[in-house]
């Protein structure tokens, strides 16, 4: 109950967007429907504390206390929480010059991220600077596309995770961007970069037709979009059929509502992506009744609001 | 009693098709972000985890080094910051070999937006350019030059000093060195990074240049820039000059 009181509050934050019909809450209860929250970050960059007070375009914005403090506070909100975040955890402040990640990843832990996925820029201590990293973190870091058998990450990071919440069975897996021509080779040594296209399409088939997964989600560090046709989350997502949603990284793009891209089997994915160094949190809230027929997975309703309150 | 135990079976079988990985369907969701700004709650633990880390960064960072004039900020085809941090290099690089005649950054390593004007410290320089990228001199060919100039124009433009040119159609045309055309038949030493000269950033037709790998940081050769002006008690005053623009 305390699920649907707050939710219910927040909706008269948002303006009477939920009067208008558009959210079927009042379904909500009676059907017995789970609700799963997804929080996320991207290419937070080692920004602890915010951007300083200096007139600059993110003076005061960002840092993990407050951060910290928001996500405890969603915690207490909704039953169901997953916290990701699609990598770029390290580089761009001193304390990652002077504490090589230490910092970063003991803050991550203690606000429970459950999944990460690696950047370009987690390789910049080395593949062994990110391994030596791992012992503070309390989350799995997931990849599906390098091959670290040869390296000191070696059967420290994992391809996918299957999360239970509510009866819901969220299948996350993560993706990494070419290293060559972008990571120095000294940085990510014997790591093998393999095509995220194919093993994207394996994973999530895979998630969902075996694992019987009610979502897919991936977690990417390919880049939200591209002038060429590089592979992208939009172009993921328009080559794949089972991925529900893209959460992704690496451009740095604030997108102010998530995209949606048809998939090859005609059916809305939802890509999002916030920005960079920790300046938003994102929060995309799925409503799953399986009393509903699969014809209307397609119904789906988005409000934006920029939260703002609470 | 029949009938009784047939609904029983019924039951069983309804029961199980029920337990049959029943799947769950997406009916609705709700997007929404929260900007993390100043004016929210500190979680205390986090702060008290992060602070024996933050006082000896301030320690180490804080120190100002130098001045600027104007505020500095990051943009293409050409931007103040991106200037700094280019004829820094092209300044250092001299001190070592002063044959240097031109000095090239890519652009994605200028790591922060903005720099506002007046004091500058270390660690702002550290948060300007936070990679172990070390100084490199190379020997590039005119051609090879060209080519460089070529993708520099295709990300529509990079930080340079001493070379300046024009993007068409995502060429680079009218490429002058030092106030004179581009030669395919010379040689130009160049200062960059490490990891362009590695062939980052899709560099790695720069393979066969000559390298002098120098053993200092880009990063420390920026506050050493600063830190000379600073000793001539002189302040950083980068400006936009067209060295890389639109052609009309």
């Amino acid at each position: 109950m305390q699920n649907r009181r707050n939710f219910i509050k927040q909706g008269m934050i948002g303006g009477g967007l939920l009067a208008a019909g558009g959210f079927p809450f009042s379904a909500f209860a009676a059907t017995g429907a789970t609700r799963i929250t997804i929080l996320h970050t991207n290419d937070v960059h080692s920004r602890l504390d915010p951007f300083p007070m200096d007139g600059s375009k993110f003076q005061g914005m960002g840092g993990v206390a407050a951060r910290a403090e928001l996500i405890r506070q969603i915690r207490t909100e909704e039953e169901h929480v997953l916290l990701l975040d699609a990598g770029d955890i390290f580089q761009g402040t001193p304390y990652f010059n002077l504490y090589k990640g230490e910092p970063e990843i003991k803050a991550m832990s203690m606000m429970e991220y459950d999944a990460a996925t690696m950047g370009n820029h987690d390789f910049d201590a080395g593949v062994e600077g990110f391994a030596k990293q791992l012992p503070h973190a309390s989350f799995p870091i997931l990849v599906a596309n390098y091959d670290f058998r040869d390296t000191e990450l070696a059967d420290k990071t994992q391809p996918y995770k299957i999360f239970t919440k509510g009866g819901i069975k969220i299948g996350i897996f993560g993706l990494g961007i070419q290293l060559l021509g972008l990571v120095p080779q000294d940085a990510y040594g014997k790591t093998k970069f393999l095509d995220p296209l194919p093993i994207a399409i394996a994973t999530s088939d895979m998630l969902k037709n075996k694992k019987k997964c009610d979502m897919v989600i991936c977690l990417s560090h390919l880049g939200y979009e591209y002038k060429s046709d590089k592979i992208s989350d939009c172009v993921l997502a328009a080559n794949t059929e089972h991925i529900d949603l893209i959460i992704g990284g690496h451009t740095h793009t604030f997108l102010d509502k998530p995209t949606l891209i048809k998939n090859k089997a005609g059916k809305e994915v939802i890509i999002n992506q916030v920005g960079w160094a920790g300046i938003r949190l994102g929060k995309l809230d799925f409503v799953f009744d399986s009393k509903k027929s699969a014809k209307l997975s397609n119904a789906q309703t988005v409000i934006l609001r920029k939260q703002t309150i609470g | 009693m029949q009938s009784r135990f047939y609904a029983l079976l019924l039951l069983l079988a309804l029961s199980f098709t029920a337990c049959k990985t029943q799947q769950h369907f997406i009916d609705s969701y709700q997007t929404s972000f929260t900007p993390i700004d100043s004016t929210r709650p500190h979680d205390s633990s986090m702060d008290k985890m992060l602070e024996p880390y933050r006082v000896k960064m301030h320690e180490a960072m804080d120190q100002v080094i130098g001045y600027s004039e104007v505020p500095m900020s990051k943009a293409q085809p050409e931007c103040t910051l991106g200037n700094f941090m280019a004829d820094a290099q092209l300044a250092i690089a001299r001190k070592t070999d002063p044959a240097t005649q031109v000095s090239i950054m890519n652009y994605g390593g200028i790591r922060i937006p903005y720099v506002s004007p007046g004091a500058i410290s270390k660690g702002k320089i550290y948060e300007m350019m936070p990679f172990d990228n070390k100084l490199t001199i190379v020997e590039v060919p005119g051609k090879v030059m060209r080519q460089l100039c070529d993708l520099m124009a295709a990300w529509g433009g990079w930080p340079v000093s001493g070379i300046t040119f024009r993007i068409k159609d995502k060429k680079a045309v009218d490429i002058m060195v030092d106030g004179k055309p581009l030669n395919d038949q010379l040689i130009y030493i160049t200062a960059m990074s490490d990891y362009i000269a590695n062939g980052g950033d899709n560099c790695a037709f720069l393979a066969d240049c000559k390298k002098h790998f120098l053993n200092i940081f880009v990063r420390d050769m920026l506050i050493e820039y600063v830190t000379d002006l600073q000793a001539r008690g002189r302040k950083l005053n980068p400006q936009l000059e067209k060295r890389i623009s639109y052609a009309e």
